[in-house]
C-alpha cells in the first residue's frame, strides 16, 4: 500500500519558490491501476518521482508498505526501489551499449541474485513481452514498442510491487501503445500495483482509478472500476 | 560485482573508444615521460652494494693548498696522494683496505692471430675483491701475500676471458700484459655495479674494468695509470718524483664493521695527519672524512641537478595530462548522466555508482599504464641514443620501474576520476530520467 499525507514539494531557486505538490494526499490499496491525469506542470511527475523515491518531499509523511519513506538514506532508498519499484518511461530509458538480455539484468544485479537466478528472470519477462529471440539485439536494433516492451521486462524482472509508469505509450503509434496498455492490464491482473501517468485520456480510463492533479493538489478522483463494473 | 563492474568499463571502454583513446594517451604521455626520468635518476641513485654499503667508507684527507682550497673548502680532495693512500695501507689499521687507480694495458694474446689487445684496467690491491663482493666464475683474487712479494698477479673480467680464452677457465695460465707475464688467478663474472662506485672519480656509470691488476705495480712503472690527477703545486722530474708528490690520483676505501670501528680510524687519520704536518704537509684545518657508500654518492652528486629538474619537470607534465583526464573523465561520465540517472532508478546506491566508475577510471589507468610503459621504454631508447654508452646501463627498465609505472598510472586515474565519479554519483535521477 502506498499513502501519501500531506506532502509539499517547494523547489528553491535563489530567489523563487515554486511548489509542485501542495498537502498532497493519496492512498494506493494493493492491486490497483491508478492513472494520473492532469494539465502540464500540474505535479503530476513530482507525484510520481517522489512516488518512485527518485525525488525527496519538503514535508509531509510518505509510507510504502508500511515504511516511513523519509526516515531512509540512500542506500535503504536503493533498496526499496530495487525490491519494491519498477519504473517504466515515456523515452524507455534503455541502455544504449548494453543488449536486451544486459538491460533486464541490470536491476537483478543490484539486488544480488545468483547467475542462474537472473538468467531465468531475465529469460522469462523476455519471453512474457515476446522478445526471447532478440536477447541478444541493442536497443537501437528494435522498434519504439518493442523498446517499450524490453523496459516492461526489465522493470517485471524483480518482482516489483509497484509498476510506476510515466506516459509509457507517449513516443508509441496508438497499436503499439494499445499492446502495451494491454500488456500492463494483464501485469495488473496478476497482482502488481500500477500508477500511470498519462496525456492521454483515452488510456487514462482504462485504469481502475484516474486521479487528476491541478496546481500539486488531487483535485478529483474517479473510481473508473465502478464505471467499468456499471458497463458490464 | 567486481566482474560485472570490470565488464560494463570494457564495454563503455570499447563503445567510447574515441574518448577512452584520449584519456589513455593522456596517461600514457604522462606516465612514460614521469617513468623515463625517474628510471634514470632510480638507477643513478641506486644503492650499488645494498648489503655493505653501511661499513664501505671512503677516505678523504686534505692534503690541499693552504691558500687555495680544493673545491672553495666546502669538501675536502676527492682522491689521495700516493704517499697518504701508501701510509694508510701500511698501517692496516682497518678490517680491510683497499688503494687503487685506474690503469690500461696492452696484452699480447699468445695466439699470434689474434691482433694486440687495449685493456682498461684497475690496479687496486688485494682486499678491493672481497671488499666490494666481486663475483668470481673461475678462482678468485690475489692474496696480500701476493701484493707484499709483488707478484705478477692479474684477475680477467668475463669479457677478456672470453675474447683471451673462448670462456673457459684460464686460472693458472699467463697473458703477456704490457711485456711482462702475469699469472692469471681469477676471473670475474659480469660485474657492473650502478653507479660503479668504487671510482667515481672517472665516471660513475662508465664501464668496469677489463683487467684488475696489483696496485704496486704502477709504482714499479710496470702498468699505465690513467684517471684524473690533481696537483696544487709543481711535481719534481721523473716519475718517482710524481709519486712523491701532493698530486692526489688514488681512491683509498676501507671496510669497518661498527660505528666504533668507524670512529676508531677517524681518530688514526686524524693522528696521522697531525704527523705529516709535522713534515710540513696539510697545513689547513683538520678535515678528514670518512664517508660510506651511499653519503660517498651523494656528496659527489652522482645524481645530477639537472636530471633531478628532468624529474620534476616530468613529474609537472604528468599532473597536466592528469587534470586533462579530469576534464575528459568529466565529459564521459556527465555524458552518461542519463544511464546513471537510470541505475539509480533500478535500484544502484551512490556506493555502487561510485564502485563501477572508480573501477571504469581504474581500468582506463591500467591501460595508460600500459602504454605508459610502452612510451617510456622508447624514451629510455631516445636517451640512450642521445648520450650513448654513458647511459647504457641507466637507460633500462626493471621489474619494480615497470610496477611502479602501472601502479603509479592506476592511482593517479583513480585520483583524477574521484571528482567526475563524485559528480556523476550526486546527479539528480529524476531530472535525467525526464530528459532522456
Amino acid at each position: 500500500m502506498l499513502v501519501m499525507k500531506n506532502i509539499n514539494k517547494i523547489f528553491q531557486t535563489a530567489d523563487i519558490q515554486t511548489h509542485a505538490l501542495r498537502d498532497f494526499c493519496l492512498q494506493v490499496n494493493e492491486g490497483d491501476f491508478v492513472s494520473v491525469t492532469g494539465p502540464s506542470g500540474s505535479g503530476k511527475t513530482t507525484f510520481l518521482n517522489i512516488a518512485g523515491l527518485l525525488e525527496t518531499y519538503s514535508n509531509g509523511e510518505f509510507l510504502l508498505d508500511g515504511e516511513d519513506v523519509g526516515t531512509l538514506n540512500d542506500n535503504g532508498r536503493s533498496r526499496m526501489r530495487n525490491e519494491k519499484i519498477g519504473f517504466i518511461f515515456q523515452g524507455f530509458n534503455l541502455i544504449p551499449d548494453l543488449n536486451l538480455y544486459d538491460n533486464v539484468d541490470v536491476p537483478l544485479r543490484y539486488r544480488g541474485f545468483n547467475s542462474a537466478e537472473r538468467k531465468r528472470r531475465i529469460e522469462e519477462n523476455l519471453e512474457r513481452v515476446g522478445l526471447a529471440s532478440r536477447m541478444k539485439h541493442l536497443p537501437s536494433q528494435l522498434s519504439g514498442g518493442q523498446q517499450q516492451r524490453v523496459a516492461i521486462a526489465r522493470a517485471l524482472a524483480t518482482s516489483p510491487r509497484f509498476l510506476l509508469a510515466d506516459e509509457p505509450t507517449g513516443n508509441l503509434d496508438s497499436e503499439m501503445a494499445k499492446g502495451v496498455l494491454t500488456l500492463l492490464e494483464e501485469i495488473n491482473q496478476q497482482g502488481t500495483t500500477i500508477i500511470m501517468v498519462t496525456h492521454d485520456a483515452e488510456l487514462a480510463l482504462r485504469a481502475k482509478r484516474t486521479i487528476q492533479v491541478k496546481d500539486g493538489r488531487v483535485s478529483e478522483l474517479d473510481v473508473v472500476a465502478n464505471i467499468h463494473q456499471a458497463s458490464a | 560485482m567486481f566482474s560485472y563492474y570490470l565488464r560494463l568499463a570494457w564495454i563503455s571502454i570499447t563503445r567510447h573508444w574515441g574518448l577512452s583513446l584520449l584519456m589513455i594517451c593522456a596517461i600514457g604521455l604522462g606516465i612514460g615521460t614521469a617513468m623515463t626520468t625517474v628510471t634514470v635518476n632510480y638507477l643513478m641513485s641506486a644503492n650499488p652494494i645494498p648489503e655493505k654499503s653501511q661499513q664501505l667508507y671512503y677516505v678523504q684527507l686534505d692534503s690541499w693548498d693552504v691558500n687555495d682550497p680544493f673545491d672553495d673548502g666546502l669538501n675536502p680532495p676527492d682522491q689521495l696522494t700516493y704517499t697518504d693512500s701508501s701510509n694508510l695501507m701500511r698501517a692496516k689499521k682497518a678490517f680491510r683496505q683497499n688503494v687503487q687507480a685506474q690503469a690500461f694495458g696492452v696484452i699480447e694474446p699468445a695466439d699470434p692471430e689474434m691482433l694486440p689487445l687495449i685493456v682498461n684496467g684497475r690496479a687496486n690491491s688485494a682486499d678491493f675483491f672481497t671488499m666490494f663482493n666481486v663475483p668470481f666464475i673461475y678462482g678468485g683474487g690475489w692474496s696480500n701475500q701476493s701484493d707484499e712479494s709483488k707478484e705478477f698477479v692479474v684477475v680477467l673480467s668475463k669479457e677478456t676471458n672470453d675474447k683471451l680464452f673462448g670462456g673457459k677457465n684460464s686460472v693458472g695460465q699467463s697473458i703477456k700484459l704490457e711485456g711482462n707475464m702475469f699469472r692469471i688467478v681469477g676471473v670475474i663474472d659480469h660485474w657492473q655495479p650502478k653507479p660503479r662506485f668504487y671510482d667515481i672519480t672517472t665516471g660513475a656509470f662508465n664501464e668496469s674494468e677489463d683487467i684488475f691488476v696489483p696496485f704496486h705495480l704502477i709504482a714499479d712503472e710496470k702498468i699505465s695509470r690513467s684517471g684524473n690527477t690533481n696537483c696544487w703545486k709543481p711535481t719534481g722530474d721523473g716519475f718517482k718524483a710524481f709519486l712523491a708528490s701532493e698530486c692526489i690520483w688514488t681512491q683509498f676505501w676501507v671496510e669497518l664493521k661498527t660505528q666504533q670501528d668507524k670512529e676508531d680510524y677517524l681518530q688514526f687519520l686524524n693522528a696521522y695527519v697531525q704527523e705529516q704536518q709535522q713534515f710540513g704537509r696539510f697545513q689547513r684545518p683538520i678535515d678528514n672524512r670518512l664517508s660510506n657508500v651511499m653519503q660517498w654518492l651523494e656528496s659527489q652528486e652522482v645524481v645530477a641537478d639537472d636530471a633531478q629538474m628532468m624529474m620534476a619537470m616530468s613529474f609537472m607534465f604528468l599532473l597536466v595530462c592528469l587534470l586533462n583526464t579530469v576534464g575528459l573523465l568529466l565529459a564521459k561520465f556527465l555524458g552518461k548522466a542519463p544511464e546513471i540517472g537510470l541505475r539509480q532508478a533500478l535500484g544502484a546506491s551512490k556506493k555502487t555508482l561510485f564502485s563501477q566508475y572508480i573501477i571504469e577510471s581504474a581500468c582506463i589507468g591500467i591501460l595508460g599504464g600500459i602504454l605508459g610503459l610502452i612510451l617510456a621504454y622508447l624514451g629510455l631508447k631516445g636517451v640512450e641514443g642521445l648520450y650513448g654508452d654513458y647511459m647504457k646501463d641507466l637507460a633500462t627498465l626493471d621489474i619494480n620501474m615497470a610496477i611502479l609505472a602501472v601502479t603509479l598510472a592506476l592511482l593517479s586515474t583513480i585520483l583524477a576520476g574521484l571528482y567526475p565519479t563524485w559528480r556523476a554519483c550526486n546527479i539528480q535521477p529524476a531530472q535525467q530520467l525526464k530528459s532522456q
